[in-house]
């Protein structure tokens, strides 16, 4: 049973980052964004049953964290944005998709040897943490808009937060909670930055910056 | 000598008959001759071809036929199959030439076109028997040499075809140093010439060694074959050459380099590692999508025939590499079904190619057109050709119940075998080859119905099109033959498991691949079954039914104008064409294929806000030969015309080079 | 009974329920948009009114605008006999197999591209265009998916796999067959031509894509064109069901068997396509150019579905 819910758990933790990839509303993103950290949550807590309280601790805290605050900042920044779309992404949607497909095969054949240390259903489950990072890093390099790309750097926290929980069983607390509070920083200075992007060009597309090198 | 034997040599001397006739007869009679001819060395060569898969055995040796290594033939399984193969594309297009280069027909007539015939199909028997190195380079660049002169038969009439002999004679004899030095390598490093010595010494050889033999034979092969990356002649050749010689070219010829490969890779180096196989399906892979890419986008019927061979040869390619991963893995029975499928689809495209090239030299003579924008209507004009032309594509097109559907559902299930033991490697292959031939699979789909639809249906766009006439008959006689092979093959492919059998035994790549012959094909370790006869019977006896019972009840039909909109008669020019057809497909895989679009806008004097014309062009260049060809070109370019410095015309000068050359030599000799 | 009984049953109940399924499924929208809507027998109605008319064929269309029709009700009816809807031991297994399902269901779409560039009209191409090209874009996803569901049985033989997934139903409901469930959804609903791949109630030309290829037909060839579209929705329903429901399936002969697996069947069908009928009033079509970018998403659920089955074997 347990292991069917951490089945069910990764698969839509996988499952959201490549709807991350597909939709191309904001909106959608951060919905998809949300979805992502209750699975993580998910992944957390099934690992937390009958384990210890320091790690269920954990899942709380990712919990409050990636499902609630996090989208929430970004919902912000996009409420200054209305109606903002991934329009033109520099590799199309469908290409993207064909590059997930290979991503997540890369993290398959890349993850074997760890899985193959411990074949509990944990660890088996370990390369959907690596393939999240790798889509999460192609998001970021590919996608034109502010909110995109920090979701992208998004994904690839919560892709390694996701392989540490499969592969140990969990994170020390000092660590989760130092990682997010980078990324808690990160979000509000981009926030601060579309604000301000917004104000100077009336858009939110990061090659706009380039033009503050000439 | 048995009756293989005695096969050969008739074969052998019918060509030199057939040689010289065509040199002497009359120009009437000429093409009879030729084309007779040629049917006859196919139809000895297939009874050979015949008599090997049933299990006779042959060899020979004739020391004194050819100075220093002399001559030296054998016919194993393997060879009887691609024996047969090529007799039976001979024996058809053999019957087509007699119409096609005759006095009404339009391929060349010329005394050299038609003599050179019948020695380029003995050149391609010659090259599967072959038993020692020496002879097989020799049959092999007799054949390379034999079918350049053959596509250059219509220099005269067309600059196009004398660029498509340059491309082929420079791709041909890289392909040929490539196999050479291969061979060579092979040879030497297993002490003897013989493929019986090189099959003995071949396990033993070091993996440098066989990995580099390997290397260098697939990439001659590979070009020889049509793969992509190596394909840039095809088109071009296959396009310009006439269609008797492109059906010969690419349902025969295309297929001694995947017989080549077989050859080297499974029999003399007896299998090889992993990287072998991966290295050679990601070739069938790439040339599978891209020549199918090109293929649906081709406007040129025979272009988008020639780069549908290099996406077979690379279904073919991606069925050996199966067979050679699966060996690898331990898993016999299952490389024996990937490698029946391989050569199974040899002969199923062998089959609908020659099939489906005659019926473009068809309607090449018809409307002296290959473009398909400008064609349409052809089916009321020429329906037996266009009914002929159905059949091929029905192969072509991997539909059931096609000839090709049989060879790829085997391919499919070799690649669907779940093996975990298998290792990572084949567990992610597998499902991405799957992917690739799927796709391959669907667009080629959409190739034919484009070749067939915007053809031969509807209405004729042009003016040739329109006056179009059907074939003489034995035209028609040639492609009727082909087509009552495909059907053949199509209903009954479990006739051809004892060769198979005998095939997969003699290489040790895997037993009995099929099992069970009659009406269904079952395969050995995979518990699938396909029945050909049924789909076909269950297909078309219901279509048949249904229609007789239709007719049996007497309604008619009438015929009145199609739907215009109100807005007066349509017009051809209203239809869609082949370019429109594959526009969608085109824009879908816009970052592959990069067409090369401009539109310009002329505006008139007054206003720059009106616009007068506007003119918009498209080009969809092979991309590959753009980025990979053109600066390699370029490069051999800027080397030549700095070797001209050394070349300033004195003759003494070239004296002193020779001087110099002779004096290095003989120095570095003394050093050493 | 006979398999060839059981056989001969089952491609007239598909054939007789196929017309009921769209109008059930159209009762059902209408019911969800508020409108009266019309009665289940209606689209029977309606053949029973088309085969009485007399067919008329466009000036320059030839023999495969006529054979098209025949051709497609023909895959049809025999992959309606063949494929196992209410036995798993069909008399012909070497034609219930999955690719060649797939095979011959692409073969009738083939026949109406044909016919659609026969008839010379630009709503022709334009159908025969699009439709070969969404055609082309779903192969990998089926195939894939073919992949994932063959390795319950180790063979692509339908039967097999029926009665894999019957005899362990735990075995059925796993994360790969979920993701093989959804990738052959959207696979199907683009081979069926539903929303948001194709509108089948549009007649409007930048949207018509199966519409545009039929747009000709009249009469009796019409009656039969819509009969056998209704029965490849039917058809591909009824896979989806057996191949990730499989209960109810009989795998005997047995009369008693073979009717409770009718009244199962039919079930199914009814479930499936009133989920169908609601998710499309929700749906808007996609333009032509989107539709590559749902199926390449298919196609990852597809390769997700086979790589979590080799992970979880």
């Amino acid at each position: 049973m347990t292991d069917q819910l951490l089945n069910l758990a990764c698969g839509l933790f996988l499952l959201t980052a490549i709807g991350v990839l597909w939709r191309r509303e904001l909106s959608a993103l951060i919905a998809l964004l949300t979805v992502q950290g209750l699975a993580l949550t998910g992944i957390a807590a099934v690992l937390a049953v009958g384990h210890s309280t320091e790690t269920m601790v954990v899942a709380v805290g990712v919990g409050l964290l990636k499902a609630g605050l996090l989208p929430w900042l970004l919902r912000r920044v996009l409420t200054q944005v209305p109606g903002a779309r991934e329009t033109a992404p520099l590799v199309n949607v469908s290409a993207s998709m064909l590059a997930a497909a290979g991503l997540v095969l890369l993290a398959y054949v890349a993850a074997r040897p760890l899985v193959e240390l411990a074949p509990t259903a944990a660890a088996q489950a370990a390369p959907v943490g690596i393939a999240v990072v790798l889509i999460g890093f192609f998001l970021a390099t590919t996608r034109r808009r502010a909110i995109s790309q920090i979701i992208g750097v998004m994904l690839i926290d919560n892709g390694i937060a996701a392989v540490a929980f499969l592969a140990t069983g969990g994170v020390p607390l000092v660590v989760e909670l130092g990682v997010s509070a980078d990324l808690l920083l990160a979000v509000l200075v981009l926030q601060v930055l579309t604000t301000r992007l917004h104000a100077a060009f009336g858009d939110t597309d990061l090659d706009e910056l380039r033009e503050l090198h000439d | 000598m048995n009756q293989v034997g005695s096969a050969l040599s008739l074969a052998f001397g019918l060509a030199g008959v057939g040689a010289l006739a065509g040199l002497v007869a009359p120009a009437r009679w000429r093409s009879l001759a030729a084309g007779a001819a040629i049917a006859a060395v196919g139809a000895a060569g297939a009874a050979a071809g015949f008599a090997v898969v049933s299990g006779t055995g042959w060899q020979v040796s004739l020391p004194d036929l050819l100075p220093l290594a002399g001559v030296s033939l054998s016919a194993d399984a393997l060879a009887g199959w691609f024996l047969l193969l090529i007799g039976g594309v001979a024996a058809v297009v053999g019957v087509y030439t007699v119409g096609y280069a005759g006095r009404s027909g339009h391929g060349p007539a010329s005394r050299a076109a038609l003599a050179v015939l019948p020695v380029f199909v003995a050149a391609m028997l010659l090259v599967p028997v072959a038993a020692s190195v020496s002879t097989f380079l020799l049959a092999w660049e007799l054949m390379a040499v034999t079918s350049l002169l053959l596509v250059l038969g219509e220099h005269r009439h067309s600059p196009a075809v004398r660029t498509a002999g340059l491309w082929y004679a420079a791709m041909t004899q890289a392909g040929f140093v490539a196999v050479l030095l291969g061979l060579v390598w092979l040879a030497a490093a297993a002490g003897g010439e013989s493929f019986a010595v090189i099959r003995a010494a071949g396990p033993g050889l070091s993996p440098v060694v066989a990995g580099g033999v390997f290397l260098l034979c697939v990439a001659g092969f590979a070009s020889k074959a049509g793969a992509v990356p190596l394909h840039p002649w095809l088109p071009r050749a296959h396009a310009e050459a006439p269609s008797h010689v492109s059906a010969l070219m690419s349902a025969a010829m295309v297929k001694l380099g995947v017989y080549g490969i077989v050859r080297v890779g499974f029999d003399l180096l007896g299998g090889g590692p992993r990287w072998w196989w991966l290295l050679l399906g990601g070739l069938g892979a790439v040339s599978a999508l891209y020549g199918i890419l090109q293929a649906a986008v081709a406007t040129d019927l025979k272009r988008l025939l020639a780069f549908s061979t290099s996406e077979n040869v690379g279904l073919i390619l991606l069925g050996l590499a199966a067979a050679g991963l699966w060996a690898d893995a331990g898993q016999p029975a299952v490389a024996g079904v990937a490698l029946a499928a391989a050569l199974l689809h040899a002969a199923n495209h062998a089959g609908f190619k020659t099939l489906l090239f005659c019926g473009a030299g068809s309607v090449l003579r018809a409307t002296g057109t290959r473009d398909l924008d400008v064609l349409g209507g052809l089916s009321r004009r020429m329906p037996a050709t266009t009914l002929l032309f159905t059949v091929g594509a029905l192969g072509a097109a991997a539909l059931p119940p096609g000839n090709g559907f049989v060879s790829e559902w085997l391919l499919l299930q070799a690649l669907l075998h779940r093996a975990p033991a298998a290792g990572t490697v084949i567990t992610v292959a597998a499902p991405v080859a799957v992917a690739v031939v799927a796709l391959t699979a669907g667009i080629g789909v959409a190739a034919y119905v484009k070749a067939l639809g915007t053809g031969f249906l509807a209405r004729p766009r042009s003016t040739a099109a329109a006056s179009a006439v059907e074939s003489p008959p034995s035209m028609l006689a040639g492609m009727g033959l082909a087509a009552v092979v495909c059907a053949g093959l199509a209903v009954a492919p479990a006739v051809s498991a004892p060769a198979l059998d005998r095939i997969a035994t003699g290489l040790n790549a895997g037993t009995a691949p099929l099992a069970g012959g009659g009406v269904d094909v079952r395969l050995s370790g995979i518990a699938s079954t396909i029945s050909p006869l049924w789909i076909a019977v269950g297909v078309v006896g219901l279509a048949v039914g249904y229609a007789a019972a239709a007719r049996a009840l007497g309604r008619t039909r009438r015929r009145a104008a199609a739907w215009d909109c109100g807005d007066g008669p349509l017009t051809p020019r209203m239809e869609y064409t082949a370019t429109s057809f594959a526009e969608p497909l085109q824009r879908v895989f816009d970052n592959v294929l990069a067409p090369e679009q401009d539109v310009d806008v002329t505006h008139p004097a007054e206003s720059a806000y009106l616009v007068r014309a506007v003119q918009y062009r498209r080009r969809l260049p092979d991309r590959v030969e753009a980025r990979l060809y053109r600066p390699l070109i370029a490069a051999a370019d800027t080397v030549g015309r700095a070797a001209r410095l050394l070349a300033t015309g004195s003759v003494h000068r070239y004296l002193a080079y020779m001087l110099g050359a002779l004096v290095a030599v003989l120095v570095a000799g003394v050093i050493r | 009974m006979s398999a060839w009984g059981a056989a001969a049953v089952q491609a007239v109940l598909v054939a007789a329920v196929a017309p009921l399924l769209i109008g059930f499924m159209r009762a059902v929208r209408a019911r969800l948009e508020g409108r009266a809507g019309g009665r289940l027998v209606q689209p029977w109605r309606d053949l029973r009114k088309q085969l009485r008319k007399e067919s008329i064929i466009p000036a320059d269309a030839g023999v495969f605008f006529t054979a098209a029709p025949v051709v497609l009700l023909a895959t049809s009816v025999l992959v309606a006999a063949a494929a196992p809807y209410l036995s798993t031991r069909g008399p012909l297994p070497g034609v219930a197999d999955l690719i060649v399902v797939v095979g011959l269901l692409l073969l009738g779409a083939v026949a109406l591209a044909l016919a659609g560039l026969d008839t010379g009209t630009a709503f022709g191409g334009m159908g025969a265009s699009r439709e070969m090209t969404i055609a082309a874009l779903v192969e990998p996803t089926l195939l894939l998916s073919v992949f994932a569901l063959s390795t319950r049985s180790g063979s692509t033989d339908l039967g097999a796999i029926v009665a894999a997934g019957a005899a362990d139903t735990a075995g059925a409901f796993t994360p790969a067959s979920a993701l093989a469930a959804a990738a052959l959804a959207i696979a199907t609903l683009a081979e069926a031509g539903r929303l948001p791949v194709d509108n089948p109630a549009t007649h409007l030309e930048l949207t018509m894509v199966h519409e545009a290829m039929v747009l000709e037909y009249s009469g009796r060839d019409l009656a039969l064109v819509e009969w056998a579209a209704a029965m490849r929705l039917t058809i591909l329903l009824g896979l989806l069901a057996n191949l990730f429901i499989p209960w109810g399936v009989a795998t005997s002969l047995h009369p008693l068997a073979i009717a409770v697996a009718v009244v199962v069947f039919v079930a199914k069908l009814a479930v499936l396509g009133g989920l169908l009928a609601a998710g499309e009033v929700f749906a808007a079509k996609l333009r032509l150019f989107r539709i590559p970018e749902l199926l390449a998403g298919s196609f990852v659920l597809g390769l997700l579905a086979v790589i979590t089955s080799a992970v979880l074997a």
